[in-house]
């Protein structure tokens, strides 16, 4: 299989906020990831599909370098952030993941109050001199996320006893707190319910507009809904990137139009 | 939970967007410090917790080694007939009318012998000295050879008498010449006698089997004092711990797991099992004196109130265990029985049983692991009690009185000589070897039938 | 007759009744099994069960009432023979026997879990009428609230139980303080960061702690740990001049206690769900941030009843504070002085020649059933914690 079957195509406008050269990935003796190479956008949500097993949930922890917590697992390659390397030997992992936020496939409250969630990244990061500072953040990251209305009167009650869709929207803000400039989402709507799910997509919507978004997700619809740029991934091989359009109307790579079609997957 | 993260007010705030990854901040090396020494703290719990492990075992070791080693003289010693067969008809009945004390005279004159012979020259060494030389016990060993063999009267016999504690004790370095001088039971001549011996190769510390054969020994006679008794009342008792627990252990189990219906009954069962396996241990020795001794009116110190107070220990071990065996069955298995026809009874018996048995053998040595070491509630019936004599063989030996491993080891702490403290070091060896052994064979069973469904 | 020849006697008949039940069962069918109801040797069992179980029935009754006699004896016989007769007499192609049978295993399977309860009610009822019998001597508020214990067997005895508790409680609380840090934290480290290689070392090394017979603790108390503490720390500061002291007692059950903790702790920290850690690491937590904001909050009604049965453990401990704490009844804060506990004075008072019908004997009865009473009320609320902590992660 040619790895470098990656289909060019002309880049539209933005800036590029990431850039993965040659990333490769071993579990043990597996390699999960084989040579990926891809430009992410800023202010922009890039959806990653494919079968289940392809290897885009394990590159996109590759981008907050998740992987370091799994004893087994091993990176090579290069992943620039703004320039930097995210691999170099100075950089440290809870400074990045500060930067690059996550948002994980099953909602994951701490069991903590609503407030406690979500100033809990501020508070290990130092984002806010005061209380009244504090407050500010936590508001503003709960409207950001669309749950202020829902949950303004019991900040104080207990996160995980929110619905499902709730919850998820809570994890959203929670990451949102840090102040992060990329937010990654591992299949957020996986464990939701069609009309949470279409909250969160519409949440994906407005977040475009102050972070870059990488969506893992294997439901096709939801990539076409709420993507600009998406990457099709097979087999630990980045198969074809482009505009969400063109893949899904005129794919240049028959396993992406196998997938497409629901031949393969 | 006060650290430097949770604080509102931090000095470093604002603008964390602009900064390069490259270069750690103040606040993320402040951050990174509380992390290596959070894992500091780790590993020194960690290292205490060995490191207490190795301190405990070492000092065991330590004072328990010698315990297995033994200083014996042999000396040749004539079996004088006037002294030991007054009447010179060999008749047993009248010489066992001889006692003990005459054998002394025998062996100190051995002795005295000896000394005149090799012209040993020993400054200040008296009778008594000589006679508190060998043990109480070497004499009376010589009495039972004699009462044994009369045909040894009259000759001259070579045979390795133990020593007093105090002369094993000054080549164990536990007695010293300073402390002789001071101390009323030895003298530095004896002392200077033993190391004259010692040259002549006539005393020898060797390996001790009677410290693990020998019967208990009173306050006087640490040097012959041995864990026979109490490796025999431990052995009885965990026959009747294994005999008694184990089916009746897995008979509840089965039922709880297997055929118990889910009401109120069964979980107060449960829960009590659950609670019965948190009871202190004397509680059980309460309940053995109570039930078993005033109540029922078996004797004291017999093995076999020790195995009904230990079963009752161990049962809810054998249950907890015998129940998660039975629960790591898969239910295909059942299914299949019972879609063959079989019933419930024959399922159990014929699939579940066999499969779970690893599991349930498993939980029932780790379970007499446990009885073999508890002591508290043996205390409290009677086995505390001075047992010079063997039990009888199994059953009627199960009634007579005896002691435990540990109870023997607990006994030596409360005794005045330090050479005591030696033995009970030693039998603590004996015990962990045998605890050592149970957890191996436990280990082994878990290894070798492993399962993985 | 002695019971032995009975027993055996019963046993010949019951496995005679298995041979002729067997064989009629198969007359009766021609000869042809598969037109029994049940395979042959349920009927042989059935047979041999209904000698057994009523010969047995009768053979306790008979005891009971007639002590050993050859009546009783005789009974016995009758009763084996009587249930064979009625057994035969029932055995014919469509009888039910394996059902019978299975009957019959079932009651004594149902026997053997109820030997559990008979062990609860048996310590519950000895340590309450001995107790009763001790109250009856004793007046119990001076029990329960005296501050004084002096046992003297000449009569006039003051046996005031608070010294005691206080050594109990002194000690724990010393135990507890050397065992909870340092059993947490290992398990922390083990569960959080040790790689499986560390693990697979370090986790049987402090299992060993655990395997350890408390009498081996005692005389390491006793011989190491109490002289250490006295020549080092108690008597250059003047502070005490005993081997024997609360220290000894509470640092040596603390290590006793360590393995206790951490494999509680460790099961416990295991059942946090990964996502909670991943949740916080992907926020840019360092892990110990991880572990103290996220998974030691979500794990601490466990934590809270690990301690709890750690210390209804400790309380119940007796041979480490026998040969480590010394017999002082005494209530005082110098943790280097000689104090006892309640199990000390179970065992003091109760080995050795006993009265049962004196109050300085009964009233290791009422001890015992104090401390019964504190840890089970500790475990019961220790378990329900931790049931409570589990169902909320299943």
């Amino acid at each position: 299989m040619n790895d470098m079957s990656i289909v060019e195509r002309k880049l539209t406008q933005d800036e590029i906020k990431i850039s993965a050269r040659g990333v490769q990935v071993y579990y043990g003796d597996k390699h999960a990831i084989k040579d990926v190479n891809v430009d992410i956008l800023d202010k922009t949500v890039t959806a990653f599909i494919g079968p289940s097993g392809c290897g885009k949930s394990t590159f996109l922890r590759c981008i907050n370098r998740m992987n370091d917590t799994i004893d087994a697992a091993r990176v090579d390659g290069k992943i620039l952030l703004d320039g930097e390397d995210i691999y170099d030997k100075r950089v440290d992992p809870v400074q990045l993941r500060a930067k690059v936020g996550m948002v994980f496939q099953k909602p994951n409250p701490f069991p903590k109050s609503i407030y406690d969630n979500v100033a809990y990244g501020p508070r290990i990061h130092g984002l806010a001199r005061t209380r009244g500072e504090l407050d500010e953040i936590v508001e503003k990251s709960l409207r950001g996320a669309a749950l202020w209305n829902e949950v303004k009167d019991r900040l104080q009650e207990a996160g995980t006893g929110l619905s499902g869709g709730q919850q998820q929207r809570l994890c959203i803000a929670r990451a949102v707190a840090t102040q992060p400039e990329v937010l990654l989402m591992d299949e957020p709507c996986s464990a939701l319910d069609p009309i949470a799910t279409s909250q969160v997509e519409e949440l994906i919507d407005q977040l475009r507009q102050d972070f870059s978004v990488v969506i893992v997700t294997h439901s096709m619809q939801q990539a076409a809904r709420v993507s600009q740029k998406t990457a099709f991934f097979h087999l630990g091989n980045l198969v074809e990137y482009g505009a969400t359009d063109d893949i899904f109307t005129r794919p240049q790579d028959p396993r992406t139009e196998s997938y497409i079609s629901g031949r393969i997957g | 939970m006060t650290d430097t993260t949770s604080g509102v007010v931090p000095e470093s705030a604002g603008e964390p967007a602009m900064k390069s990854l490259l270069i750690a901040d103040a606040r993320t090396r402040r951050r990174n410090a509380a992390e290596t020494r959070f894992r500091a703290y780790g590993i020194i719990a960690i290292g205490l917790a060995i490191a207490a492990l190795f301190w405990l075992l070492s000092t065991i070791l330590a004072d328990g080694s010698s315990a297995f080693r033994q200083t014996y003289a042999t000396i040749p010693v004539s079996i004088d007939a006037s002294v030991v067969d007054p009447k010179g008809n060999r008749n047993p009945e009248e010489m066992r009318k001889v006692l003990t004390l005459s054998y002394e005279k025998l062996l100190t004159t051995g002795l005295k012998d000896y000394i005149a012979k090799e012209n040993l020259q020993i400054e200040g060494l008296s009778d008594r000295d000589l006679k508190g030389f060998l043990s109480d016990q070497a004499k009376a060993n010589l009495r039972a050879s004699v009462l044994n063999d009369p045909e040894l009267i009259g000759q001259v016999v070579t045979v390795p008498a133990l020593t007093s504690s105090r002369i094993d004790g000054y080549f164990k370095g536990r007695v010293t010449a300073e402390q002789a001088a001071r101390d009323s039971k030895t003298s530095p001549a004896q002392l200077a006698l033993a190391d004259a011996l010692k040259s002549r190769d006539v005393l020898e510390t060797r390996f001790n089997m009677g410290f693990l054969t020998n019967a208990d020994a009173s306050e006087t006679r640490p040097e012959s004092a041995g864990l026979g008794v109490a490796i025999l009342g431990s052995a009885y008792m965990m026959l009747i711990v294994l005999v008694l627990a184990l089916p009746i252990g897995v008979a509840a189990s089965i039922y709880l797991e297997e055929f118990a219906p889910k009401n109120r009954l069964t979980d107060v069962i449960e829960v009590n099992i659950a609670n019965l396996a948190a009871v202190p241990s004397i509680v059980y020795g309460i309940l053995g004196l109570a039930v078993f001794i005033n109540f029922v009116g078996l004797p004291r110190s017999a093995p076999i109130v020790g195995g009904l107070v230990l079963t009752l220990m161990t049962l809810p071990t054998i249950i907890i265990a015998t129940r998660a065996a039975l629960k790591a069955v898969p239910p295909s298995i059942r299914d299949a029985a019972l879609g063959v026809g079989a019933s419930r009874m024959q399922t159990v018996f014929h699939h579940v049983l066999p499969l779970a048995m690893p599991g349930i053998l498993t939980g029932t040595i780790i379970g007499l692991a446990h009885a073999l070491g508890e002591t508290a509630p043996l205390l409290l019936i009677g086995m505390v009690a001075f047992v010079q004599d063997y039990p009888d063989a199994p059953p009627a030996g199960l009634f007579d009185p005896a002691s435990a491993l540990p109870v023997q080891i607990y006994n030596w702490t409360r005794r005045a000589d330090p050479a005591f403290f030696e033995r009970a070091a030693g039998a603590i060896i004996v015990l962990l070897v045998f605890l050592l052994i149970m957890n191996l064979a436990a280990i082994w069973l878990r290894r070798r039938f492993e399962r993985r469904w | 007759m002695p019971v032995s020849w009975i027993i055996l006697l019963v046993l010949v008949l019951a496995a005679t009744a298995y041979v002729l039940g067997r064989r009629r069962a198969l007359e009766g069918a021609n000869g042809d099994p598969r037109r029994l109801h049940s395979r042959p040797v349920y009927y042989g069992w059935n047979a041999a069960l209904s000698a057994l179980v009523p010969a047995v029935l009768m053979l306790v009754v008979t005891r009971l009432a007639l002590g050993s006699s050859n009546l009783g004896a005789l009974l016995v016989l009758a009763a084996a023979i009587a249930g064979v007769i009625f057994a035969l007499s029932r055995t014919t192609p469509d009888f039910r026997a394996r059902n019978m049978v299975e009957q019959v295993v079932k009651a004594g399977l149902i026997l053997c879990s109820s030997v559990a309860i008979a062990t609860t009610l048996g310590i519950i009822l000895s340590l309450v009428f001995e107790s009763a019998q001790f109250f009856r001597m004793y007046p119990w508020q001076d029990f329960l609230f005296g501050t004084e214990w002096t046992p003297a067997f000449g009569g006039g005895s003051k046996l005031g139980m608070l010294p005691l508790l206080w050594g109990t409680l002194y000690i724990s609380l010393i135990a507890l303080l050397v065992a909870v840090p340092i059993g947490l934290f290992a398990a922390i480290y083990m569960s959080e960061y040790a790689g499986p290689r560390v693990r697979a070392w370090v986790k049987p090394a402090i299992e060993i702690l655990a395997g350890i017979p408390t009498i081996v603790y005692g005389l390491f108390a006793l011989v190491t740990v109490g002289p250490l503490l006295r020549d080092w720390i108690a008597a250059p500061t003047g502070l005490g001049d005993s081997g024997s002291s609360v220290m000894t007692a509470g640092i040596v059950m603390g290590i006793m206690l360590i393995p206790f903790v951490s494999s509680l702790s460790d099961d416990i920290i295991n059942a946090v769900p990964q996502s909670l850690r991943d949740g916080s690491l992907g926020l840019g937590s360092t892990p110990s941030e991880t572990i103290r904001n996220v998974v030691l909050p979500a794990a601490l009604p466990g934590i809270v009843g690990a301690i709890l049965l750690a210390a209804s453990r400790a309380i119940g401990e007796t041979m480490i504070v026998v040969l480590g704490a010394g017999a002082m009844a005494r209530i005082s804060g110098n943790p280097f002085e000689a104090m006892t506990t309640i199990t000390v004075k179970i065992v003091g008072q109760l080995t050795g020649d006993n009265d049962f019908a004196s109050p300085e004997t009964l009233v290791a009865f009422a001890l015992g059933l104090t401390l019964f009473v504190i840890t089970l009320a500790l475990n019961i609320f220790a378990l329900y914690i931790v049931r409570k902590y589990r169902e909320q992660y299943e």
